[in-house]
């Protein structure tokens, strides 16, 4: 196809802000599909999907539009993921396209997620069309949402197009502007091969399926690849394009998008953001912007079932398949037994990953704090990376700790400041920017430690904002601080699972909100039960679970024991998703208290 | 082959107390006659069935059973009697409301034999009974007491419940005090169940303002009373004998024993149940709907089960450890083989060095502290999670 036909397009939108909804009507609108068949669509994907094990990823979706000038143009659609944790795949899915459509709710305004992809479009040459969504709702302020547009991303705000994705109303207007306002991709078809990865899943009977956009050159069926950042080499044995059904096709050259499969068994071996090739003629370079991602966030997973060890492994290994972002290795701890320490990009992927295995896999598991990895450097010299506290060194052996810090951006309505400066304040961060990005709305920026984001600052920031803040950050480097390992004990010994690293000077006052915290998860039993927080020796905070006065059932009506047994076997059950410590039994939530302390008391 | 016991449910109250999770309440009276000729056509059938047609107790619990007119108690009495053979020597008890006991109605039960009385008194505090809906004062309940012993019924039981609204430690020692001074031989002392299945335990659950539900003492407070019954009643000559149950006299029920000690009894009525042995002796479970229309409408039985080898082990355990008198390790050797036993010999040793249970004489006893925490002690005996 005439590279000059082509325009390649992602949709940048804040959850919530219509970004489905929108695909949806574009694809119906260029006859991709009509609305009844993208019902049927769907449904046929899940069945596939039930009956074959198959994940089906529309990830990138081509439509032929017919435009108003008589040409008719290939759109990609280019899908992005919606989060923070996934900021590194956004910008390769970005690097795919030329342009993209910033989705703006029309009555809630630009939010810092969309603001920072925003801004990563812009920063990656992308044209911008800004298009304000759900304009039919009553709440809708048209001109006060292009003016947000002009001061927050710093576009025209009158290039702003107003749609309501759901009535359809305006949304042919995109597909012109898409094709007028947007420039068609670069790249010679004859040049040697550079293609970017920008997606790749396992799929059970063909292997890892990538998705990836030819920058140059030509990839065709039956060529011998290579991928750039390992060397190693593949056939293609089959491409496509999905519209969104799948199509075999035999070539993508310069400019077009679309799926190869290439006998790959390993999803870890297609590296997003990697280069493919050709073998035989390599291109003298990779295409810039490849990072091998680190995982930021680390936990234990253990099974409540120590005899589920192996599943728990089987488990993990499968999904491996499918995200090759997250690592585990084997751990062992006093008091979970066999587990696995797990890396991950962020806490919502940690939570993803621990939904699915229990979902999934039919896994109970138990997940301990997540924490970030320090960099410890030893009174000796030398230098250790820790980031299970079970593995930190003695202090007096420790020179200096450094942990992660990064830069957040918050944007939010001027009222809710106060409240968020006294937040990141009591999270040890430092302020960088304070601006007024409109008359209302406030950008601010910090420099925080991971450490305390990872612990419970999205769920404190969405309370104190009442959801009206949005974050959005990036890893910004070190600080050198003062860090210790806080030990909890339960009836007095030490439960290595609940160790958590503090900043010395915020110990105490941590230490008492979870002990506290602990305390109302942790169910009454038989005796009553001591938890402690410590440093080292010194109890730091104390907190007892009073001993269960009463369980019995009293009264037998008319012989029925069935119901005796039924609560019996309930109680057991409910125990049996607990883990037995000594002879306390701690509920899989206690070994997360820690996210949870500053919810509000239940008790 | 062991006597029958035969439980018969009558569901039928003038009003709802406020802690009931039973299926009884208020129906028209034309209901009372359809039911008791359902009842009449049920125990012909069961007669059929049931492999032992000699009754050792009969017990009719509610809901009210003395709301009955008295022709019916006739009419139900002579069926029993047509269809079983009750013993001479039969414990036949009904359960009554005080104030709720009409002289004819009491006449009619000494002519059908009935030779045991079990008052839902719950409280000797006026304002506790009037909380939760009971219509009777204490100088109504203790006139009724003595009125039938009177009359010639020789037992007499009084329940009692610890965790009313508004009651106190004091208030509640009053009521066992009044107890302890009346002539009757047994006492079923129980603890508020707060659950989803009466209005009172929901209430308490959602923390709302209805039914006194803010006035209802704490868990461990009833702890305490439970406690302190045990130790009054003790001290004033009763024997305990079952987690809930005291006699003086030795006037312990021979039914309300039956369901500790896995007895052969047959329920019939609204949600009612049994435990019947097949011809090799295994226990076969079965109960009737919770539902009076449903019930009026089609007999039906329910739940139908026979239990497997390891749930008679069970049940052994969680229903004989109730009884005071425990569970005797030599009889269950017996009946289950000594490698069957020796399998729960670390559970008892450790629940014995918790101080929950205690063992003497070769059999297994709850502690005072382990009948308060029975269902922990309990749930240990259970083998398998969960069954089908």
């Amino acid at each position: 196809m005439d590279s000059k036909l082509i325009r390649n397009f992602a949709i940048i939108a804040h959850i919530d802000h219509g970004k489905s909804t929108l695909s949806d009507r574009l694809l119906e609108l260029t006859g991709a599909l009509t609305a009844r068949e993208m019902q049927a669509q769907v449904l046929d994907a899940m069945d596939l999907e039930r009956e074959r094990g198959i994940t089906i990823k529309a990830h990138a979706v081509r439509m032929m539009y017919p435009a108003k000038d008589g040409q008719t143009y290939q759109l990609n659609l280019i899908d992005t993921p919606g989060h923070v944790d996934f900021s590194y795949e956004v910008s390769r899915s970005l690097a795919s396209c030329e342009g993209a459509l910033l989705v703006v709710d029309a009555s809630q305004g630009v939010e810092a997620q969309t603001l920072a992809n925003a801004y990563l479009a812009i920063n990656h040459g992308l044209e911008i069309i800004p298009v304000i969504n759900k304009i039919d709702l009553p709440s809708a302020d048209i001109p006060r949402t292009r003016e947000m547009v002009e001061q927050t991303v710093g576009l025209d705000g009158n290039d702003a197009i107003p749609v309501s994705a759901k009535t359809g109303q305006g949304v042919p207007d995109i597909l012109e502007a898409i094709v007028h306002r947007l420039p068609p991709p670069k790249g010679d078809p004859g040049a040697p091969l550079q293609a970017l990865i920008f997606d790749s899943w396992f799929d059970a009977y063909r292997g890892v399926i990538v998705l990836a956009r030819v920058v140059n050159g030509t990839l065709r069926k039956g060529a011998k690849i290579r991928l750039m950042s390992n060397g190693r080499v593949f056939n293609v044995e089959s491409m496509g394009v999905l519209t969104p059904k799948p199509v075999e096709i035999n070539e993508l050259s310069a400019g077009e998008v679309g799926f190869f499969v290439a006998t790959i068994k390993n999803v870890s071996d297609t590296k997003i953001g990697d280069t493919v090739t050709e073998d035989d003629r390599p291109a003298d370079a990779p295409l810039p912007g490849f990072e091998d991602i680190k995982p930021m966030v680390f936990a234990g997973l253990y099974t409540v079932d120590s005899h589920e060890h192996t599943l728990l492994r089987d488990a993990l290994e499968k999904l491996r398949l499918n995200d090759s972002s997250f690592f585990f290795e084997p751990e062992s701890s006093a008091a979970l037994g066999f587990g696995f320490r797990c890396g991950f990009l962020g806490l919502l992927h940690m939570e993803i990953i621990q939904e699915r295995l229990e979902r999934e896999f039919n896994l109970d598991l138990i997940t301990t704090a997540p924490s970030v990895r320090y960099k410890v450097t030893m009174t000796d010299g030398t230098l250790l990376e820790v980031d299970n506290p079970s593995r930190w060194p003695d202090p007096s052996e420790i020179e200096q700790v450094e942990e992660p810090i990064i830069t957040a951006t918050i944007l939010t309505n001027e009222e809710y400041v106060g409240g968020i400066l006294k937040l990141v304040e009591e999270k040890r961060g430092r302020q960088k920017n304070f601006e007024y990005v409109s008359p209302t709305r406030v950008m601010l920026t910090y420099e925080l430690p991971l450490n305390e984001i990872v612990l419970d600052f999205y769920d404190r920031l969405k309370s104190v904002s009442r959801g009206y803040a949005s974050l959005d950050y990036h890893l910004s480097g070190t600080w050198i601080s003062p860090m210790v390992k806080m030990d909890i004990l339960v009836s007095g010994e030490p439960v290595d699972a609940l160790s958590i690293i503090v900043h010395r000077d915020h110990a105490y006052e941590r230490g008492r909100a979870l002990v506290s915290k602990m305390r109302e998860l942790i169910p009454r039993q038989q005796f009553e039960v001591a938890i402690q927080a410590a440093i080292g020796a010194k109890i730091v905070a104390r907190e007892t679970v009073s001993a269960l006065r009463k369980n019995v059932l009293a009264k037998c009506y008319g012989g029925d024991i069935s119901r005796k047994r039924k609560l019996l076997e309930k109680q057991k059950e409910g125990k049996k998703r607990m883990k037995r410590i000594g002879k306390v039994d701690i509920p899989q939530e206690a070994f997360l208290a820690v996210l949870k302390v500053g919810e509000e008391s239940s008790r | 082959m062991h006597p029958l016991g035969l439980y018969i449910s009558v569901p039928f109250c003038r009003s709802k107390c406020t802690y009931c999770n039973f299926a009884s309440g208020v129906f028209p009276a034309s209901y009372m006659e359809r039911y008791i000729g359902r009842l009449s056509e049920d125990l012909q059938s069961a007669a059929a069935f049931t492999p032992a047609n000699t009754l050792d107790s009969i017990y009719l619990g509610g809901g009210t059973p003395s709301l009955l007119p008295p022709q019916l108690f006739t009419t139900l009495f002579r069926t029993i009697r047509d269809q079983f053979e009750v013993l001479q020597a039969a414990e036949i008890t009904v359960e009554c409301a005080p104030g709720q006991l009409p002289d004819d109605t009491l006449q009619a039960m000494l002519e059908c034999g009935v030779n045991r009385i079990s008052f839902g008194v719950q409280s000797f505090i006026d304002q506790e009974a009037r909380a939760t809906g009971r219509l009777h004062t204490r100088a109504v309940a203790l006139a009724d007491l003595r009125r039938v012993q009177q009359a010639g019924i020789a037992r007499v039981n009084a329940d009692l419940i610890a965790g009313l609204p508004y009651q106190t430690e004091q208030s509640w020692l009053e009521s066992l005090q009044v107890l302890c001074e009346t002539q009757v031989d047994h006492a079923s002392i129980y603890m508020l169940e707060v659950d989803d299945d009466s209005r009172l335990g929901k209430e308490v659950l959602n923390g709302g303002a209805r039914y006194f539900a803010p006035t209802v003492p704490s868990e461990d407070a009833v702890a305490e009373m439970y406690l302190s019954a045990i130790e009054t009643l003790a001290s004033a000559g009763w024997q305990q004998y079952e987690i809930s149950n005291f006699a003086r006299n030795r006037a312990e029920s021979r039914h309300n024993k039956k369901y500790w000690q896995r007895e052969p009894y047959l329920g019939l009525g609204v949600d009612a149940h049994s435990l019947l042995r097949n011809p090799d002796g295994a226990a076969v479970r079965f109960a009737t709907t919770d539902d009076l229309e449903g019930y009026l409408q089609s007999p039906a039985w329910y739940d139908r089960r026979t239990l497997t080898q390891q749930e008679e082990l069970e049940e052994a355990w969680f229903l004989g450890l109730r009884l005071n008198s425990g569970v005797s390790l030599r009889k269950l050797e017996a009946e289950f083989g000594t490698a069957a036993i020796a399998a729960f010999r670390s559970v008892i040793n450790e629940l014995l060095e918790d101080g929950l249970l205690l063992e003497s004489n070769g059999s297994i006893q709850l502690t005072p502290h382990g009948r308060l925490l029975s269902n922990n002690v309990f749930e240990r005996f259970l083998l398998s999670g969960v069954s089908a």
